[in-house]
């Protein structure tokens, strides 16, 4: 049991960080998932990586999005445009 | 409520674009955005009369556009692993000798819930995301974007589980680099 203990406690960020990334893509192992949360409870910087990966993800959710507002200024090439407005109105 | 109907000689003013970036964002090379609104508009003029005006013209438009894009990353299928002497793929995070990341991860100070309303940071990762090998890409967009399960990946795309992690958590760590290096360290 204290070996256990020592065990977690000593997991370094090196080791812990793998976690991090796939703790996004599906839920751990039960002892994983202890791992990672006590190491999260006690390392600023891993809590920070933490952070910025669900950043990510949250913010690429929204840029998937129909209506996504970046890049208001990428527009199709008119001349790409015209040709299927053209068979467009050919073919209706 | 009122039934909805299709007005095809508007649908390239009203939606061109909007499917053009929609596309832009999953598969990267313009062309292929191109090709892949061409080929949406062309399906939908063909089955004009499967449209029930149950959802709307653009709802309709996007759910076919959607399909070929899943057709288009399907058509480039091939086996995906990492290429061990890829530069471009290794995992860019170190460590110290003690096990600590060095360079230290900076605090982007804003809560993830609010990051998309952060216009200026969601531009810089789409600049960042084109940056990312094909295939970090292209599982990243299934993945993140299209919201795919991990199992369902693979299952399509023939990828070993432990592959597409490896390849997802070293995107992931891309993506914070590009970030931290585009954007944070210029405020």
């Amino acid at each position: 049991m204290f070996d256990g203990m020592m065990k977690i406690l000593k997991m370094t960020c090196k080791d812990i960080y793998p976690l991090i990334s796939e703790s996004q893509d599906h839920p751990l192992p039960f002892c994983d998932r202890t791992r990672l949360k006590m190491h999260l409870a006690i390392c600023g910087l891993c809590e920070i990586y933490n952070k910025q990966l669900d950043i990510i993800c949250k913010m690429a959710q929204s840029l998937g999005k129909e209506d996504a507002k970046v890049r208001e200024d990428t527009s199709m090439k008119p001349e790409v445009k015209e040709k299927i407005k053209k068979w467009i109105a050919e073919k209706n | 409520m009122s039934k909805e109907i299709l007005d095809p000689q508007n649908w390239v003013d009203l939606y061109a674009d909007m499917m053009y970036r929609f596309s832009l964002v999953r598969v990267k090379d313009p062309e292929a955005a191109d090709e892949l609104v061409q080929a949406t508009f062309f399906a939908a003029l063909k089955s004009q009369h499967t449209f029930a005006g149950k959802s709307s013209e653009k709802t309709w438009l996007f759910g076919i556009l959607k399909h070929k894009i899943m057709d288009y990353f399907r058509s480039s299928k091939k086996h995906i692993s990492i290429d061990p002497t890829s530069s471009e793929e290794t995992d860019r995070i170190q460590f110290d000798s003690s096990g600590h990341m060095n360079p230290k991860p900076t605090n982007w100070n804003m809560d993830p819930e609010k990051a998309a309303e952060n216009s200026e940071l969601a531009k810089v990762l789409a600049s960042c995301l084109e940056g990312l090998p094909d295939k970090f890409h292209k599982l990243f967009v299934m993945k993140e974007i299209e919201g795919m399960s991990s199992e369902k990946i693979c299952n399509e795309f023939d990828i070993k589980p432990t592959n597409l992690w490896v390849i997802l958590h070293r995107a992931r760590n891309q993506l914070k680099q590009c970030m931290e290096s585009n954007w944070l360290n210029t405020k």
